[in-house]
């Protein structure tokens, strides 16, 4: 089961990785981060990720540190 | 498997203090991933320089120096150099803003290039000078509208933008020169190779290597991340042509 961790303190809500990801699983959460707005979770009800770290190279803050395939 | 962590030469606890979406953090993280894979933490010596690239040194866990203005090379090869007498092979790279490099550096630089200095210096194009409120740089577009030209850059008036990286590849001393850009994850992939390929230049002792990298400003540009990397890959990239300008070993 594949999965990311993302630190939600270092999130700036640029959304890059919502973008990027194949099975859309990264979507707002309803915390608000430091810039004002909802910071990215990863919601993966159905061991859908892939564990491509596409998310991981397109972050700009290193927000998502860990991405784990398997 | 762990297919991706955070680098290891990332300060601990350290977040990116640019602004969100900005292709600086992509660019810093890029280069710590690279001195990873290449085990050059212990013997790096980064130059920062003057602009939204000085933070550098908040982030990224190696010996840093700050240089004036425009100066970074100079101070580089000054480094390099002294370091070589007595002995000591450091390695040595600059991270400059194009405001910096290509404009009030452009002699520094160039002749840092000229002369063939071992050292890698890697510029970040974001076509003006992100820190002080979006002025115009040299290498802002035509018809790019910043807080100093906000008729659109004009060529009468104003000039052409630089294209550094072909510059560079025109100076005998440099042993490789190439532009890419941070827009897609094909291109942060490729970015990562080329960089990893001017660090390993130097290793080798080839001379003055060069990596310009175009990358977004969305808080100056007055575009959504998405806009701004939208922007890259359809307008500045017809400008701004990637790909390896100089290449030593393919001569």
């Amino acid at each position: 089961m594949s999965y990311i961790k993302i630190n939600q303190d270092k999130c700036k809500s640029c959304y890059l990785c919502m973008d990027v990801c194949p099975k859309k699983l990264i979507k707002k959460s309803e915390k608000i981060g430091k810039t004002g707005q909802n910071v990215a979770e990863f919601i993966d009800t159905n061991n859908e990720c892939l564990g491509c770290s596409q998310c991981a190279l397109v972050c700009p803050d290193i927000a998502i540190t860990e991405v784990v395939k398997e | 498997m762990q297919v991706f962590s955070t680098p290891k030469t990332i300060k601990e606890n350290s977040s990116f203090t640019f602004c969100p979406g900005c292709d600086h953090g992509v660019a810093l993280k890029l280069v710590a991933m690279v001195l990873d894979e290449l085990n050059l933490q212990e013997q790096t010596i980064a130059v920062a320089s003057s602009g939204c690239s000085v933070l550098l040194y908040d982030f990224l866990d190696v010996d840093c120096i700050e240089s004036p203005h425009g100066r970074a090379c100079a101070v580089a090869t000054g480094i390099k150099r002294a370091h070589k007498a007595q002995g000591n092979n450091k390695f040595v790279f600059t991270y400059q803003g194009d405001g910096d490099f290509a404009s009030i550096g452009i002699s520094e630089s160039l002749h840092s290039a000229l002369r063939g200095e071992n050292i890698t210096a890697i510029c970040i194009n974001n076509t003006n000078y992100g820190m002080t409120g979006g002025q115009m740089g040299p290498t802002s577009t035509l018809g790019q509208i910043t807080s100093t030209s906000p008729l659109g850059r004009n060529k009468e008036y104003h000039g052409f933008p630089i294209k550094t990286a072909e510059h560079i590849a025109l100076c005998d001393g440099a042993s490789f020169s190439a532009r890419v850009a941070l827009y897609d994850v094909k291109n942060i992939i490729n970015a990562k190779n080329t960089i990893k390929k001017a660090f390993e230049y130097q290793k080798e002792g080839l001379g003055f290597s060069f990596v310009e990298i175009l990358s977004s400003c969305p808080t100056n540009w007055k575009l959504s991340p998405q806009d701004s990397h939208k922007k890259i890959e359809e307008e500045l990239s017809k400008t701004y042509k990637l790909g390896i300008f100089k290449d030593i070993k393919n001569e």
